[in-house]
């Protein structure tokens, strides 16, 4: 495989790629001691290759975990079957930041919720993938393997022409697809924070390649139980479908955190009428809750009766006594993660910590057991990347994209995130990390 | 049977015109196996359009949005209500039981608010009803009412914490001792005589219906009571609640009165 990329034509260009994604704007905004800094998001040429009977494979394994995931959370917000029938604790609903009362009772159009899911995935050394994380909310990186891809097949024709791989360039038209399926009559837009968001580049481009209207909250207005755009004269234009790109909590300050400037008074009364769609649906936080995580393989089988694709990494949750025996008794082996937390934060590893350290997270873990999961510390597989002419190995993971209209479906792409330190194994693009194309042979 | 008339009246003034506002009122009285709302009217000034929903607890609201140039804003809400029928309120809905048997928000207890109940342990009756009561004694008995020294962002350990509030925080501190009990419990707005504002109460899960409770007068409710909304916390059942553009500073003043009237 090495020998094989080496010859790539495309590596000659890297640095032209780079060049060009800068100057089209494809940076990471991140705040760092409360100062907005943009920084570039550093791409790698050397793409990751998925063979086509592995990435079939992926795709039966990531459609049923979202198909699970999906109607999890539409139980949980109706009859809640699955905490009577004792697979899921209440403690990991009703007492998680993730579950949203006020989405009891509110169905979404048709019926879906995970509109557009970003799972997390990494390959291991022995050959297995193993689900890291589901993200349901709002999850973003779709924009960079799609323009890298374009910029790519424009520095280098004849790589693209040499090799048989699936085109990426279609996930504009799924989206599109994905939020037409659900609109309720009227405009499709996508709401954006605002350019000071570490994915307005993500926002603009996706707006411009579905053809949706780019839209900050100032210009939607609720009236008469109905959503509009706000037309540059003034005039008001239905508004059937919002791919948002702001989270629950900022969406509506009438009904959720009323300190809100970017979002949109009453926009959640109108979707509770079923007047316009929400992608993805409020209320998507109760199922990808690091605790939650735990629970998919069995929210599997029990909804769809089928044995999980896909595997979890081996997780353990100290709630359950013999669980928090184990972790006690493996604490040095394992990594504990705070299931409040996300973007690589609030994660340590048992053997990088003092005797102290240890003690004083061992004191809460017994307090507050509901709070950490513990896993096995996947010794997942490098991938190459260039750096200054060699070729070195650094740790990657994969988002893979699923969208679901009439059923899921997965992106024959997705994201490849890596750390550029050598000894780190957290790829989060706010920690620093670079990206990679993702390459699905097509045969 | 009793008939109750109420009046719950609510305005604000802005030192500075406002130019245009949203608003949610949570403020009409709910039909239950106890009370029977009647006749309920809604005026609101600026009279503007206004929407209704319900929302996942089965209150409702009325919401829209007020383009109209202002310097007051209010809303009345009058009505008759028939008590006297029944104890129990509205049946449990067995789905969201288990919503109302967690810690959220206001309702949280805290070291000191455990280490309370934990003193408790050995004393408290078997049967899930006399528990609540015998903690609502508890509750009356050490905590002291006092207006002024807790706002409405106070949570139950923080007034725990000092003794003193108003409703609002008995309310709070007897849930959080309920959830620590596993026993489902909501928190209740609603309206009594004498009073001048709104009141707030607790409601528990028995047999399948809801019964209120009230720790700040230490009785179960009764035919006076008027109930308005439900939710975990005093947040969800907020009466009213609104943005607007411009309005300077503001002052609202808050009118409620419930009479008995002869029933014909």
């Amino acid at each position: 495989m090495e020998e094989r990329i080496q010859r790539l034509d495309l590596l000659q260009h890297t640095d032209t790629v780079n060049e060009l994604l800068a100057r089209y704007g494809v940076k990471f905004g991140i705040y760092k001691n409360n100062v907005f800094k943009e920084q570039l998001f550093p791409f790698d040429a050397i793409p990751r290759v998925i063979a086509h009977e592995e990435f079939l494979f992926l795709e039966r394994g990531l459609k049923q975990r979202v198909m699970a995931l999906n109607l999890f959370i539409k139980d949980i917000y109706s009859k809640k079957q699955i905490v009577k029938d004792g697979i899921v604790p209440e403690d990991f609903i009703f007492a998680s930041s993730g579950y949203m009362a006020e989405c009891e009772g509110a169905m979404p159009p048709k019926g879906i919720y995970t509109h557009i899911s970003g799972i997390d995935l990494v390959k291991g050394k022995d050959e297995n993938w193993y689900i890291l994380e589901d993200n349901l909310r709002v999850p973003s990186g779709a924009s960079y393997p799609m323009i890298a891809r374009e910029l790519c097949r424009r520095s280098s024709p004849d790589t693209f022409h040499d090799n048989r791989l699936e085109d990426n360039r279609n996930y504009a038209d799924l989206l599109r697809h994905t939020m037409d399926y659900v609109n309720t009559g009227g405009h499709t837009v996508i709401l954006t924070p605002g350019r000071y968001n570490a994915a307005y580049f993500e926002h603009s481009f996706l707006a411009e390649k579905t053809g949706a209207h780019l839209v900050n909250g100032s210009e939607l207005r609720v009236k008469n139980d109905r959503l509009y755009y706000v037309t540059m004269s003034g005039g008001l234009e239905p508004v059937g479908a919002v791919y948002r790109r702001i989270s629950d909590d900022y969406l509506d300050p009438m009904n959720f955190r009323p300190d809100s400037l970017i979002g949109i008074p009453h926009i959640y009364d109108v979707f509770r009428k079923g007047n316009v769609a929400l992608l993805n649906a409020p209320g998507n936080g109760v199922a990808d809750d690091k605790g939650i995580y735990y629970f998919v393989p069995k929210m599997i089988r029990y909804y769809l009766d089928e044995e999980p694709v896909l595997s979890n990494a081996p997780t353990y949750l100290p709630f359950y006594e013999k669980d928090m025996q184990y972790v006690l008794e493996n604490f040095d082996r394992l990594v504990l993660k705070d299931v409040a937390e996300a973007g690589g934060y609030g994660v340590v590893f048992g053997s990088t910590m003092t005797k102290e350290q240890k003690e004083d997270f061992i004191a809460l873990l017994k307090k507050e057991p509901r709070r950490f999961i513990a896993q096995e510390v996947i010794d997942f597989q490098d991938l190459d990347i260039m750096e200054d002419f060699f070729v070195i190995p650094r740790k990657a993971d994969l988002r893979a994209f699923v969208l679901m209209a009439e059923e899921p479906l997965v992106w024959k792409s997705g994201l490849t995130r890596f750390s550029r330190n050598p000894d780190s194994f957290i790829v989060n693009s706010s920690q620093g990390g670079g990206f990679k194309d993702t390459w699905v042979l097509s045969q | 049977m009793k008939k109750l008339t109420f009046d719950y009246y609510m305005q604000i003034d802005y030192s500075e015109a406002v130019s245009s506002c949203h608003f949610t009122i949570k403020c009409l009285p709910k039909e239950t196996l106890r009370q029977k709302p009647e006749n309920v009217k809604v005026r609101l000034s600026p009279d503007v359009p206004y929407s209704t929903g319900r929302d996942s607890f089965g209150n409702t609201q009325i919401y829209g949005w007020d383009d109209v140039e202002h310097t007051t804003f209010s809303f009345r809400i009058t009505g008759n209500v028939y008590t006297g029928f029944d104890r129990r309120e509205e049946q449990a809905d067995e789905d969201l039981l288990a919503v109302f048997r967690h810690p959220h928000g206001l309702n949280r207890a805290g070291a000191e608010l455990s280490a309370y109940h934990e003193g408790m342990a050995g004393a408290l009756p078997e049967d899930a009803y006399e528990k609540a009561l015998f903690l609502m004694h508890r509750v009356h008995e050490d905590f002291v009412y006092e207006k002024g020294c807790t706002d409405v962002e106070t949570t139950a350990e923080e007034a725990w914490k000092q003794g003193r509030g108003v409703c609002q925080d008995y309310a709070h501190i007897l849930i959080a001792l309920l959830h620590r009990e596993r026993i489902p419990a909501r928190y209740v707005t609603g309206m009594i005589p004498g009073e001048g504002a709104s009141h707030a109460w607790v409601e528990i899960e028995k047999d399948g219906f809801w019964y209120g409770i009230d720790p700040t007068n230490d009785i179960p409710v009764g035919d006076d009571y008027i109930k308005i909304g439900v939710g975990r916390d005093a947040a969800d059942c907020q009466i009213n609640r609104g943005i607007m553009h411009g309005g300077g500073s503001q002052s609202q003043l808050v009118k409620v009165s419930v009479d008995e009237e002869q029933a014909e």
